[in-house]
Parts: C-alpha cells; sequence; structure tokens
C-alpha cells in the first residue's frame, strides 16, 4: 500500500543558508529599528528629581570626575556623555561646576563634530542639558558650538537635528546676546526652513525659537528680512503648526513685493486652521498684517475680488463680540475702505457688526 | 442668532471713518504677551540608559552613519551637510575649479553657511568673513583646509605642481631592511629631528632650488 503522507523535503545546505541569512537579516532589521524608534523625554531643570528616584545623584564631585576622565583621554565615551547628560539634568550647580573647567566643554565640542554620527547626537543632547545653564553658561555654549548647532540642523538625522534645535531654542530663552550672536550665524533662514519643511514633528520647535527670537531681540538683520520675504509663502496655510505665522511677519515688518504675496496673506489668513488659541495671536497679528499691507502697498491689492469669503470671515470675527478684536478690525477695514477698490457699499452690505 | 444689535451700513461707516488709519507698528499696543516658555533639557530611553551603564561604550554601527551622513566618495570625509560636501568637492577635487582659482578672476570660495551669498578670493578671507560676520570659532572644525593630511588623490594645485612633493614625502617612510634583526646597521634615512627644518613644504623645496640655480 502506498503512504499518502507526504513526506517533508529533507532541507539541504543551501536552505539553511538561507533561512540563517534571514534570520541575520530580520534580526539586524529589528536592531536599526530599535535604533532609529529611540525616543527622547523632556524634563525641566531639576526635574527629573522628582521624576525618576532610583536615577544616580551625580553631585559636583561627579562631575568633576567625568569632566577630569573625558579631558584627560580627549574625548568622551557614550557612558560619559550620559552621565553628563544627568548631571546637567539634576541641578545648576553641576552645569556651573562643568562650565568653570577649562577645556571640559571644548572635548563635548569635538565630539559633536566628530566622524562618528552616535556620538554626536550624544554630545548634542548633552549640550541640550547643558542649556538649561544660566545666561553665562548659555554665552559660552553659543559661542563655542553655536555653529555647529546651526549647522547641524541642515542634517539628514532627525534626532541630531531636532537636540541641536532644543539646544538653541534653550539658548535664545536663557540670554538674548546668545540669541543675537547666533543670529549673526543664519539661524533666521535655517530655522524657517525647518519651518515650512515636510518633518512636521520639528514644526512646533521651530515655530517655539522664531517665536523667541521675535519677542526677545529686537529687530533682525536686512539679509534676514530679506530671506524671509523670499520664502513667505513656503508655509501652508493647512499646516498644523502656523500659528505665529502671521506674529513672526508683522513683527520683523517683512513686506510683500508682489501682488502674488499679498494675495497669499489674505488668502493664509482667510483659509488657516482653526486656532484654539485664547489669545488668538494668528487672527489678530492676521488682521494688523494684513492693515498694513492695505496701507502701504495699495498697488498689490488692486485686483482683490474675493470679496464675499473675505467678508465672511470677518462676520465670524464679528460675531466673537470681543471688544479688542473689534478694534483692530474696525482699523484694517478703515485702511481696507480707503483704498477705494470698488463699491464699499457692495462688502460694507455684507458686514454684521454687532454694537 | 441675536441680530437686533447689527450696525446699520451708514452706522458702520460712522464708526469706521472714527477709526484711526495707518501703518501699524510692531511696537503698537495692546499686544498679546506670549505664552511662557519653560527651558527642557533632554533624557533618552531609560532602558538605553541602563543598557549604556553596563556597557564600556555603545558599539557604533558603521552603516547607520555613513547612511545619515555626507561622504566624499573620492576622499571618504565625513561632512554634515550636503553645502560643506559640495564646497568640499569642489574645493578639493574639482580641477576646473583648482584653475579658475589659480587664473584669480573672480572670488570662487563661497561661505560656509549656505544662506551667505559672499564668495572670496582666497580661503583665508573667507575664513576671515566667517569669524567676524559670522561669529565662527577660528577652528572651525568643517574648514576645508583641515584633514588635507588624510585625503588620497586629491587634485589640489600643490599636487599637480611638483613630482618632488612625492618624493620629499616618501623619504620619510623609507625603512631600513633588518632581515629580522632589530638592531639597524643600515643608514638612517630619516632626517634629524634635532633641526626641525626640513624642506617639508612644497613652496621651501621651490625657494631652496631657486637659491642654488641663482
Amino acid at each position: 500500500m502506498e503512504n499518502n503522507e507526504n513526506p517533508e523535503p529533507a532541507l539541504s545546505a543551501p536552505d539553511s543558508f538561507l533561512r540563517l541569512k534571514i534570520r541575520e537579516y530580520a534580526q539586524k532589521q529589528r536592531h536599526n529599528q530599535r535604533d532609529q524608534a529611540t525616543d527622547a523625554f523632556r524634563f525641566g531643570l531639576g526635574q527629573i528629581r522628582q521624576e525618576i528616584t532610583e536615577l544616580d545623584n551625580l553631585k559636583i564631585k561627579d562631575v568633576q570626575g567625568l569632566a577630569a576622565r573625558i579631558k584627560r583621554r580627549k574625548h568622551a565615551t557614550s557612558e560619559n556623555m550620559y552621565r553628563l547628560s544627568h548631571a546637567f539634568l539634576q541641578g545648576n550647580e553641576n552645569i556651573n561646576c562643568f562650565a568653570a573647567i577649562p577645556g571640559a566643554s571644548q572635548v563635548l565640542v569635538k565630539e559633536l563634530t566628530g566622524p562618528n554620527l552616535e556620538r554626536q547626537i550624544e554630545a548634542a543632547e548633552c549640550f541640550c542639558n547643558y542649556s538649561l545653564g544660566e545666561p553665562h553658561v548659555a554665552e559660552k555654549i553659543s559661542t563655542m558650538a553655536g555653529s555647529y548647532l546651526v549647522t547641524y540642523l541642515d542634517s539628514n538625522e532627525l534626532r541630531l537635528k531636532r537636540s541641536c534645535l532644543w539646544t538653541l531654542t534653550n539658548l535664545i530663552a536663557t540670554c538674548p546676546k546668545a540669541g543675537k550672536t547666533l543670529l549673526q550665524m543664519q539661524l533666521i533662514p535655517k530655522l524657517w526652513k525647518l519651518y515650512v519643511s515636510d518633518y512636521d514633528e520639528l514644526h512646533t520647535d521651530a515655530e517655539i525659537s522664531l517665536n523667541l527670537l521675535a519677542t526677545t531681540i529686537d529687530g533682525i538683520s536686512p539679509e534676514d528680512c530679506h530671506y524671509l520675504s523670499e520664502h513667505m509663502m513656503e508655509k501652508r496655510p493647512s499646516d498644523l503648526h502656523g500659528e505665529y505665522y502671521m506674529f513672526l511677519l508683522y513683527q520683523w515688518e517683512i513686506e510683500c513685493k508682489t501682488q502674488k504675496q499679498a494675495e497669499y496673506l489674505i488668502d493664509f489668513f482667510l483659509n488657516q486652521k482653526e486656532i484654539n488659541y485664547n489669545n488668538n495671536w494668528s487672527i489678530r497679528y492676521g488682521i494688523r498684517l494684513l492693515a498694513n499691507v492695505f496701507y502701504k502697498h495699495p498697488e498689490l491689492i488692486q485686483n482683490f475680488s474675493n470679496f464675499e469669503q473675505f467678508a465672511n470671515k470677518l462676520n465670524q470675527l464679528f460675531a466673537k463680540r470681543d471688544q479688542e478684536l473689534n478694534f483692530e478690525l474696525l482699523r484694517m477695514l478703515r485702511n481696507l475702505m480707503e483704498l477705494k477698490l470698488c463699491n464699499n457699499n457692495l462688502w460694507l452690505n455684507e458686514l454684521k457688526f454687532y454694537g | 442668532m441675536d441680530t437686533g444689535n447689527v450696525l446699520k451700513k451708514e452706522q458702520l461707516i460712522k464708526l469706521l471713518e472714527e477709526m484711526p488709519s495707518g501703518y501699524i507698528k510692531p511696537t503698537f499696543p495692546p499686544s498679546p504677551q506670549p505664552p511662557a516658555y519653560k527651558k527642557m533639557g533632554v533624557l533618552i530611553d531609560i532602558a538605553e540608559i541602563v543598557d549604556a551603564s553596563f556597557k564600556p561604550s555603545k558599539p557604533s554601527n558603521n552603516n547607520y552613519s555613513t547612511s545619515k551622513s555626507y561622504i566624499c566618495s573620492e576622499c571618504k570625509r565625513i561632512l554634515p551637510t550636503a553645502h560643506l560636501l559640495d564646497l568640499h568637492i569642489t574645493e578639493q577635487h574639482d580641477f576646473y575649479f583648482a584653475a579658475s582659482v589659480e587664473r584669480g578672476n573672480r572670488p570662487m570660495y563661497s561661505c560656509y553657511l549656505e544662506e551667505c551669498t559672499l564668495k572670496f578670493t582666497t580661503v583665508k578671507e573667507r575664513k576671515d568673513h566667517c569669524i567676524t560676520e559670522h561669529k565662527f570659532p577660528a577652528n572651525y572644525r568643517f574648514d576645508q583646509g583641515k584633514g588635507k593630511g588624510k585625503r588620497k588623490g586629491k587634485a589640489s594645485t600643490s599636487d599637480l605642481s611638483m613630482d618632488t612633493d612625492e618624493i620629499a614625502t616618501a623619504c620619510h617612510t623609507i625603512k631600513a631592511f633588518t632581515f629580522g634583526h632589530h638592531n639597524q646597521r643600515a643608514f638612517n634615512t630619516r632626517p634629524p629631528k634635532s633641526n626641525g627644518k626640513g624642506l617639508e613644504d612644497v613652496q621651501d623645496i621651490k625657494e631652496a632650488l631657486d637659491d642654488i640655480m641663482d
């Protein structure tokens, strides 16, 4: 009688070799994905002590020891940088101690600019925590490592880019003088590129940095103004993070040069995502920005015809019955009325202003 | 919706005529206060920290490093951005660029910052510009002039100029054959270390040859 069961074919040598290779490949793939998925938690200065109890309590002596070690070996290992990162997070005294040791910060700069990408990332994260320090530390970092941190905003590696961005934001928030130094390193164009880039996760951070620059530092260079004017249309109104877009352009007095740009701003104002902010930054500054465009560049608005959508938007805003907002809106309407684009009665009839 | 309070067109026009018109400066009040920013540090995954404390150092993954960096295919130098790699390739491996620089008709060296459009006639001029205008450190680590010694097959003008350059450097690397006997019994071909004034530079050799010819 014939045996109906099909016997399993014996594994030949090439088969087992292939399986072994696939297993190795899968293992490597898992490892790579784990590396790339490394996430980062953010902590304020000293907050780590409350959040993580089992963490080593690193003190000034430990920082001195670590600094001596990295100086002696002229490079910092991953472990050294991890420990330094933690020490910086634990308190200002650790940061001040490290900053006072001559040559210690230079070792971190060396790691940041070295050939090994992982070390660069670790050094950038170390700098991020180092930047939690006082203004004199921020000045020191911006002078020594600012140019590299700004350069890495163009990097291919997201984690490195993000850590550098966080560090730069901390520096700007700490010390306006450090911010001014960074501005000379062409920080604004680099931040703007990130702000309008495809990296959605960096939009908010870039926007915060730009906002801090606009609020803490008086004025920017004509080159930066020119750059922003040329690239203002790269931000999409549909982007989630565009709350400060209008504010930035208004605050830095970025002017429209073409009719297309003026129409783009009106479009942005009309089509931006619904903002859930208490202070309505985007709307308030959008109104001011448009009022200035209407006043300063009437020649660019001559072909403006979208009165219906414009009136609808204004009616939505009037309906909020916010006194300050109404004042801004009426001031903008006054500038618009003076343009005498077409019969004012046409669009005034459409408006519903609550007295 | 309450429509009882909607102003009539004439009332609105009157209200608008009372409003100030003109340019609104950024300093014009009232300006809403920006939300307070809280400085934050970064802490990577706790598991990684525990791992790192057991390992003396993380093994570097070269494939990962190279896939995310900009590497010169000619000399394998790693640069952090596309712009710096572009500058490196142009300035170190482009014959046309070298010839243009030698001709000296126009400034050729671009600034290290991509957004800065200025160009300079010499590397020193560019360095001075970066230090004074952009506050770069004097020892900028992505300087194109640095790391020349490690480069293979570079095509700079100094390479093209003289064959003696290779001979001069080759002299330092000749070793005496010992055939298993470690005590050196051959002439020492290395220059004496004490004087430290060897003709290492091509320019020095040129000048020395000119002196001899004179």
